[in-house]
């Protein structure tokens, strides 16, 4: 590649947003797998997790689509040497990919309702790419710091990383809201491949992704008809007023089971 | 400056290069209790030991905070490494405080490849000035109450340093706590840096203020044995510093302890107080209960607090 711009996104995200926006541009534009980091280094590897029944090992994988001039890289979030893991990523993208972009996504649990409309946050690692950003419609002028006892996210530190290494890069921010943080929420991968789609002219075909976020969009509809607790509690975020602690957790308890059942 | 250490190079940083003359290096990470920290930070602070250098912590550590003003990222912050160095007229003092101990994983003490290649790094730089002897400082978990004066366990890495351990005062060797027959651990890099600097041919010595049992698993700090590692500490450097600091925090941490154990159920405290009369500093310090009371009692308090006795 004479050019490409690089995509990360981590499992165990916030409603599942990074492997569900990197497995559909996979899916949808084909990409291959071409490389990948061994995760000796950076993962227990004291045995295995088993989720849903099966067994889980720590993946780290490089995908490619050369037409479109794009790298995509889908990881377990590592737990060790993260500085070493975060530069073998862009070492990869600089050195064999010859990479110009940076894009990392991650969503953030938000108390709103599902039928908010989405937003996309972004903060860059270079003025340059902020000016980039700047000529779409995304939010770009956040303020923050880590509160304390909080930890920054593996974005940051990849961005941070990106920053020393003069990348220009920026991280994508999704509000998720927080009943659907154990679940999926398709509005926010739609979000953040609506904004790649634009930003990297990938030509994507968004209708698989449409009809995921209609069919999950009746579904809420429908557990509100069943559940007239969970339609006040829906309706109450939706009119900006709070829930206490315990209807939260009823809310987000209430939608994860029943968006988990089989149709 | 860089050190090769596991194949990878890690930098030190420092601002100034200090002449210093044969300093003792006093390193510190934190662990139990945070007593060894505490020991180290007190005597940084009293002697005002000058901060010149540190060790790049990202190969090491998470970050602990990020900063992003108007969408960019402007600082990501890490958990310090921090050198100081202090000039006395008795000896020079190289210090080396760590805010973490780099860990794999969630564990709490540092272990394999990056603690070694940590404390090789801390070495480096004590070697560099000339450093011939290194101190560190913990905890000793150990079946005692809250209001006997803590002593302090010294294992030093080399035969040759026993006889200089014994000439100080409320010190014991491993061989002095009974039932241990001179064997035990100390976990993390307080005990780690004792054996890189064994393996490097420098002497070192591990000070362990006694923290106790029941005390192990509340995340407070114990200054009361932190005093009592900084009396032993000072007396090894040949140094005298006034304590009206760190009584002022001893105090406060005992109304917060007394606070603590008025809370715990009455039938366990009637246990916990005959800790009051235990002596584990071996047969010739006989207290007024029976070695079979003794078991019993650290059964019981086990089996409140679901707790291993350990070093660190």
């Amino acid at each position: 590649m004479q050019t490409s711009s690089l995509v990360v996104g981590w499992s165990q995200d916030a409603g599942d947003l990074g492997t569900k926006v990197i497995d559909y541009l996979i899916e949808d534009l084909g990409c291959q797998e071409f490389g990948e980091i061994e995760p000796a280094d950076f993962f227990p590897l004291e045995g295995v997790a088993v989720e849903d029944d099966v067994a889980q090992f720590p993946e780290s994988r490089f995908y490619w689509c050369p037409e479109k001039n794009l790298v995509v890289f889908k990881s377990n979030p590592p737990t060790s040497r993260w500085y070493k893991f975060l530069n073998c990523i862009l070492d990869v993208a600089q050195d064999y990919c010859h990479s110009k972009e940076l894009y990392t996504v991650g969503g953030m649990v938000y108390f709103s309702a599902h039928t908010t409309p989405r937003e996309l946050l972004t903060t860059a690692s270079l003025l340059e790419m902020k000016q980039i950003l700047s000529r779409y419609d995304l939010a770009r002028d956040t303020n923050y710091e880590t509160p304390p006892g909080q930890r920054p996210t593996l974005n940051s530190f990849l961005l941070w990383v990106a920053k020393r290494r003069n990348v220009a890069a920026a991280n994508l921010w999704v509000p998720i809201p927080f009943y659907l943080v154990g679940a999926e929420d398709p509005g926010a991968s739609w979000k953040t491949i609506e904004f790649l789609d634009r930003r990297l002219g990938l030509g994507i075909d968004f209708k698989d992704l449409d009809e995921e976020m209609a069919r999950q969009n009746e579904r809420i509809a429908q557990l509100r008809i069943t559940l007239p607790e969970i339609d006040t509690y829906i309706s109450r975020l939706e009119s900006n007023l709070s829930l206490t602690q315990e209807e939260s957790e009823k809310l987000a308890r209430e939608v994860e089971e029943f968006l988990r059942k089989k149709d | 400056m860089a050190g090769w250490h596991g194949g990878v190079v890690m930098a030190v940083r420092l601002r100034t290069e200090p002449k210093l003359e044969n300093p003792v290096l006093i390193a510190s990470w934190p662990g139990i209790g945070n007593i060894g920290l505490i020991a180290v930070n007190t005597l940084v602070g009293m002697v005002r030991a000058e901060e010149f250098g540190e060790i790049e912590p990202w190969d090491f550590f998470y970050p602990k905070k990020v900063s992003i003003r108007n969408g960019v990222l402007e600082d990501l912050e890490f958990p310090a490494n921090s050198f100081y160095f202090k000039k006395t007229e008795k000896r020079d003092l190289l210090f080396f405080i760590g805010e973490e101990q780099p860990t794999n994983g969630g564990r709490a003490y540092a272990e394999g490849t990056q603690a070694y290649q940590m404390a090789n790094l801390v070495l480096d730089v004590a070697m560099k000035f000339g450093c011939r002897r290194v101190y560190t400082s913990g905890a000793a978990v150990a079946p005692i109450h809250h209001t006997l004066r803590p002593r302090v366990w010294a294992v030093p890495n080399t035969e040759g340093l026993i006889n200089e351990l014994k000439g100080y005062e409320n010190t014991v060797l491993m061989s002095d706590i009974e039932g241990r027959g001179g064997q035990g651990n100390i976990t993390g890099l307080n005990g780690l840096l004792l054996g890189v600097a064994k393996r490097r041919g420098l002497e070192a010595v591990c000070f362990m203020g006694e923290i106790p049992i029941y005390l192990q698993g509340f995340p407070i700090p114990y200054p009361k044995a932190s005093k009592a590692v900084l009396e032993v500490l000072t007396a090894a450097l040949g140094i005298s510093i006034q304590m009206d600091r760190i009584d002022a925090v001893v105090e406060r941490s005992e109304r917060e302890i007394e606070r603590l154990y008025e809370m715990v159920p009455q039938e366990i405290k009637e246990q916990l107080d005959k800790l009051k009369y235990v002596s584990s500093a071996g047969p010739s310090e006989e207290g007024p209960i029976t070695e079979k009371d003794k078991r019993r009692i650290l059964e019981d308090i086990d089996r409140f607090f679901k707790r291993e006795p350990k070093e660190d």
